[in-house]
């Protein structure tokens, strides 16, 4: 072993399981049942906005509903291939699976949708966060606590937003990631951010664990759904 | 317990099937021009021969072809010049568009893609 890797071995504080895994490597996919999971916070909540950011983030939604019930749906980042990004892509990746690879000093997170990669830095500080450039997944440090695994990000764009709700460049993401039964896997999120929260919103992800799957491409290569000049989804047609 | 059943709508809410009627369908008998297999959606290009007047050619939605090949289906099903008849929720612009819904291939074969909350649309004659 060479004397860098065995440094890096030695610096990642790992849990007592073989491999440094307490299970949450795997293939898993979103659950929205909390089944036998009393104690999960819905990912649905209202999140706890400001007054003003909240009244706001209302009508948003009011606008969306009536925009799908009149059969003209808003385009969403979707409609123009972009990727959900953190934390959407841990939950809302509706039915499409989710990847956990364990590494010596990473732990890499693959979304089978949009191919979305997130790569988490164990034993590594987190920068402060004028120093990292907002991106869709940022920039994300962990450490394990016991068998939790409790990941920090920063970095994040403003226009990548989960359910709509706004953002700072300041918001920092909290997670901890663990089994909760053999086979479900929780990521509960806290999401920090004063400017536009009342107090830290934290919801959980609920994964069940997809044995044997092999994850598939996404590559967004043709979508024939496009916003026209009023931000509305329409379906190109072909005619030759 | 559920999260809620709304939860369900909006966390695969990153695609909207609201630009499909849901409360009617048409039977489009026809042949495969095309068959994209390509994310975020399949589509297939019909040449309509049997249909609803004033329709002749007609771009059907598939879903991500991820969930097409979880489902069963491959791409290899489905050819062009194969002659299909295709149950499609058209788009409410009543432009020639609509969601595949079921596809029934010539030899009866019966090809469903995996439509969250398939149920939702209304099949009409």
């Amino acid at each position: 072993m060479s004397v860098a890797l065995a440094a890096a071995l030695m610096s990642w504080p790992a849990p007592a399981q073989q491999h440094g895994d307490p299970g949450i490597g795997g293939t898993w996919e979103a659950s929205f049942a909390r089944g036998g999971n009393p104690g999960a916070r819905s990912a649905q909540a209202p999140p706890p906005l400001k007054p003003e950011l909240m009244a706001q983030w209302q009508a948003l939604q009011a606008e969306i509903r009536a925009a799908n019930e009149r059969g003209e749906p808003f385009a969403t980042a979707a409609t123009f291939c972009l990727p959900q990004g953190v934390p959407a892509m841990m939950g809302g990746g509706g039915p499409f699976p989710t990847e956990i690879l364990l590494s010596p000093g990473q732990v890499t997170i693959i979304q089978e949708a949009y191919n979305q990669v997130r790569r988490i830095y164990l034993g590594k500080a987190q920068l402060p966060i004028e120093d990292v450039e907002p991106g869709f997944y940022g920039r994300s440090v962990a450490r394990w606590e016991g068998d939790t695994l409790v990941v920090e990000t920063i970095g994040i764009k403003e226009s990548v937003r989960y359910r709509e709700v706004p953002h700072t460049l300041d918001m920092r993401i909290i997670e901890r990631i663990r089994r909760v039964e053999p086979d479900v896997l929780w990521d509960e999120v806290t999401i920090e951010d004063p400017a536009v929260l009342e107090e830290p919103w934290s919801f959980t992800f609920v994964l069940r664990r997809l044995p044997d799957y092999e994850m598939m491409e996404y590559v967004c290569e043709d979508n024939r759904e496009y916003a026209d000049s009023a931000g509305v989804t329409r379906l190109r047609i072909e005619t030759d | 317990m559920l999260i809620s059943g709304l939860g369900c709508a909006t966390a695969w809410a990153h695609h909207s099937f609201a630009i499909f009627d849901h409360s009617q369908t048409y039977t489009l008998n026809g042949t495969v021009l095309s068959f994209q297999w390509t994310n975020p959606h399949g589509y297939i290009d019909l040449d309509v021969e049997e249909g609803p007047a004033g329709i002749e050619r007609f771009s059907i939605e598939l879903t991500s072809i991820n969930m097409l090949r979880r489902s069963g289906w491959r791409s290899s099903d489905v050819k062009q010049g194969d002659h299909v008849t295709a149950i499609v929720a058209p788009l409410l612009s009543g432009e020639q568009g609509g969601l595949l819904l079921e596809l029934i291939m010539q030899d009866g074969r019966k090809l469903v893609p995996p439509v969250p909350a398939i149920d939702s649309f209304e099949r009409t004659p």
